[in-house]
């Protein structure tokens, strides 16, 4: 009898507690803190990014925006730990390019119909540099000396299996065999070209800024569709007779795919509205990254796009 | 401007009561959570930067700084007291420390421990300080094979370290190279050992591997044998701090000093390993090399002189190149970003006065940091008299949420307390635990360094031997290898020499 008791009164507590937090979702989201999963460890990209705009967010929204990182599984720790949390808009996550291209390699157990993309926050192509006391002053010499000495040259990545490595791949298939050496570890990375430890670094601007404003690297070339503002010098690897598929490194902001339509509309606005402040305007200049937001559906479907581009990849 | 002139203006602004304060808190809070078992430094600086949004850029940078000159002496309390390394980087303090204290000289064992860490660490601020420069050249030297080499180096070590019984010391490192495979691994992002368990593919962490093996088995052992902690006797006459002592630990202080600079500004490297390595190496050196971890002064000045000195020369490679070799400066360098600070060489130029208030900063840091550390050892001395069930309770609950607020993961809750039993059985059968943690600390670095090496160099294996540095270290480890195998290889040389004379006997 006790026991029936006992449940019953359970019951009814957390029946009464689901009952108030569904009533609470649906008047004046959001009245408490909302956690931001940062899904990799502190001082990377990601979680620069992510302590910048939950800063700026915490404005607008009115509650505080506390920053958790769960590193682990390129991602996939932190992505776990969102998918299993309630879908009332409380918690969010970073869900960048590089774990959605370790779904296309087998690691995690987390599939983009798992999440809701609020918006992509920062996307940004890739270029290829050299030290500026490289041989190679130009794109052309380079892929001349990469065509007439296939796999001699070197470039530093972050990893088999990423946007990085279908990049190589996809040029070696034209002729222009280099070879991928990766270095999970960035600092390591930024300072292969420097060492004269490999001859060229696939990489995205935001990240060597520093070495680029110095001089001590030398932008070759960019794959993208376009020239890029900021270095309207760096010819593009359509210019230069590469036939390539264009993949920029992004992050964005999600949350687990059930939240309701009311609360996701309010994170959307309140994302828009962040991005166009000064101070992400400054972060986003000095990183490299400014962009026309993408929310939603749209942000969804981008990267989907970038998901399937690597897994065919993957699948030759 | 000369450099004298600049780290002048660089006091200036240090001493000014703002940042002066901003230092001796950042000290404060570093110490107490490099001392509490379970809770790293890098959580706390971690914890500590959203703090710093609304500091200046120069006194955030401070700030960390000064957390992390602290952090990484503050482990070394807990290790000497209750043999509980804080921190990965205070696990050799352990060895010759701990013995110490049993012998009742804890006083004895802190004053050596904070006088070392702090000249460890003004010897690296001064080289941060004037010759940052040449060291950032040296650093970009080092390529993944040199990298590869130091850290088999450091493996080597563990062979150097153990007592008597180097062949079960070799088991239990290649347990923990084993066990830090598991997760997926970094070249090809393929999953290993995950035994189809989605957490496991986080790998396991080796923070939370030393906490378990550590506090938690420590407290088992502390319900199932019943025995107390506070010393039966108070501080003998021997436990007294004297002048003496520390001139007779200048030597292993100076090495100590030298390795862990030379270490620090190597990306990736870091305490721990410049640690081990001036352990391993104080050993062969010393004298008393053969009674090593029975409480040698110069076994504990050493590693403990090491570690700190890695903080100054781990901030070249972040000041002048922008590249954080650690987890502590990668949390550094997302403060600077966060400012819109862009660490590298312009920032000498464009800024100045910011870079050298950091270096000042450094150098009064190790200065304050002996009062710091005294005043946090005062008080964590208290334990030593506090009853084990008390205690017990405390280096739990501790452990348990610095196991989940390492990465804030409840599945490695669940991997400390099953590597606290783990610990305790090794502890009850006499089968060392430390080489264990330091396997799954360097396993990944030197699986990484080498899978990295060969990619690069055309998968040729003879870069490692053929490249100056590389080889140069790799000798040094093999003569290392063979000088403390020599007792087994000979006894293994005399059974069998014996064992054909007998035959030839008979």
């Amino acid at each position: 009898m006790t026991k029936f008791r006992r449940t019953l009164f359970g019951s009814v507590l957390i029946a009464g507690a689901l009952a108030m937090t569904g009533a609470a979702t649906a008047q004046d989201y959001p009245n408490r803190p909302i956690e931001l999963i940062v899904t990799f460890g502190p001082g990377g990209g990601a979680d620069v990014m992510g302590r910048q705009i939950a800063q700026i967010l915490e404005a607008d929204l009115g509650v505080s925006i506390p920053v958790t990182n769960v590193g682990g599984a390129s991602g996939n720790a932190g992505l776990t730990r969102l998918r299993t949390s309630p879908a009332d808009g409380y918690t969010m996550g970073t869900l960048i390019s590089l774990t959605v291209a370790s779904w296309a390699s087998g690691i995690g157990d987390n599939t983009l119909d798992d999440f809701r993309v609020i918006g992509i926050v920062q996307s940004t192509p890739s270029f290829l540099f050299v030290a500026s006391d490289s041989p190679f002053e130009t794109a052309e010499q380079l892929l001349e000396h990469a065509r007439a000495n296939p796999g001699e040259l070197t470039v530093a990545t972050s990893g088999y299996g990423t946007q990085d490595d279908v990049a190589l791949i996809t040029m070696a298939d034209q002729g222009v065999d280099m070879v991928n050496v990766p270095f999970s570890a960035p600092g390591e990375r930024y300072a292969a070209p420097l060492g004269g430890h490999t001859d060229v670094i696939y990489e995205e601007p935001g990240d060597v800024g520093q070495f680029l404003e110095s001089g001590e690297y030398r932008s070759l070339m960019i794959f993208a569709a376009e020239r890029h503002p900021e270095f309207p010098d760096v010819p593009t690897a359509g210019e230069l007779g590469l036939d390539m598929v264009y993949l920029n490194t992004f992050r964005t902001l999600a949350v687990p795919a059930a939240t309701p339509d009311d609360v996701f509309a309010r994170l959307e606005a309140a994302v828009i509205a962040a991005t166009e402040t000064d101070q992400w305007q400054a972060f986003c200049a000095q990183t490299y990254t400014c962009l026309e937001p993408l929310t939603g559906d749209a942000a969804q479907e981008e990267v989907n796009t970038f998901y399937h581009a690597i897994a065919a990849q993957l699948d030759d | 401007m000369s450099t004298f002139e600049l780290l002048g203006m660089g006091f200036q602004n240090a001493f000014a009561l703002s940042a002066l304060l901003t230092i001796v808190i950042g000290l404060m809070l570093g110490v107490i959570a490099g001392a509490l078992p379970g809770v790293s430094f890098v959580n706390a600086m971690a914890m500590a930067l959203p703090f710093t949004y609304s500091m200046a850029p120069t006194q955030a940078m401070l700030f960390l700084g000064a957390i992390y000159v602290g952090g990484v002496f503050g482990g070394s309390i807990s290790a000497i007291i209750i043999n509980v390394p804080g921190t990965p980087a205070s696990l050799p303090a352990c060895w010759d420390g701990y013995p110490m204290t049993q012998r009742g000289e804890v006083r004895r064992a802190l004053a050596v421990a904070i006088l070392a860490s702090a000249i460890g660490g003004l010897t690296s601020a001064l080289v941060l300080s004037f010759a940052a420069a040449p060291f950032a050249v040296f650093a970009l030297r080092f390529s993944q094979p040199e990298f590869f080499a130091a850290t088999v180096l450091g493996l080597i070590s563990v062979i150097a370290i153990s007592k008597d019984r180097p062949i079960v010391s070799l088991l239990s490192l290649f347990l923990g190279i084993l066990i830090g495979t598991v997760g997926v691994d970094p070249q090809y992002g393929v999953a290993r050992f995950t035994f189809g368990a989605p957490a496991m593919q986080s790998g396991i962490n080796f923070v939370v591997v030393m906490i378990g093996l550590f506090a938690i088995s420590e407290v088992i052992d502390l319900i199932a044998t019943n025995r107390d902690l506070r010393p039966s006797k108070a501080a003998s006459a021997r436990g007294q701090v004297s002048l003496r002592d520390f001139w007779e630990v200048r030597g292993a202080i100076a090495r100590g000093s030298g390795i862990g600079s030379i270490l620090g500004v190597i990306p990736g490297a870091g305490a721990t390993p410049g640690a081990v390595i001036a352990y391993g190496i104080e050993k062969q050196v010393s004298r008393d090399g053969d009674k090593f971890g029975t409480g040698i002064m110069a076994g504990l000045a050493a590693p403990e002189a090491a570690k700190n000195a890695t903080t100054g020369s781990a901030m070249v490679p972040l000041l002048t190149l922008g590249i954080p070799g650690s987890a502590a400066t990668a949390i550094m360098l997302a403060a600077m970003m966060l400012h819109g600070v862009n660490p590298g060489p312009l920032l000498f130029l464009n800024d100045p006065t910011m870079v050298y208030t950091i270096f000042a900063a450094m150098i009064l840091a190790n200065i304050l940091m002996i009062f710091a550390g005294i005043g946090v050892a005062q008080f964590f001395s208290t334990l030593m008299k506090t009853p084990p069930a008390v205690l017990g309770a405390f280096i739990i609950l501790l452990s348990i949420v610095g196991a989940y607020g390492v990465r804030n993961n409840i599945f490695d809750v669940y991997v400390c307390l099953f590597f606290g039993l783990v610990g305790w059985v090794m502890k009850r059968t006499g089968f060392p635990t430390a080489p264990l943690v330091l396997g799954v600390i360097l396993g990944p670095l030197a699986e990484r360094y080498f899978m990295t090496s060969l990619a690069n160099y055309n998968q040729d294996w003879t870069v490692f031997f053929t490249r100056p540095i590389s080889g140069t270290i790799l000798s040094l480890a093999a003569v290392f290898a063979i000088w403390s195998l020599w007792p087994v290889i000979r006894a293994q040389y005399r059974s069998v020499v014996l064992l054909l004379a007998g035959r030839a006997g008979s």
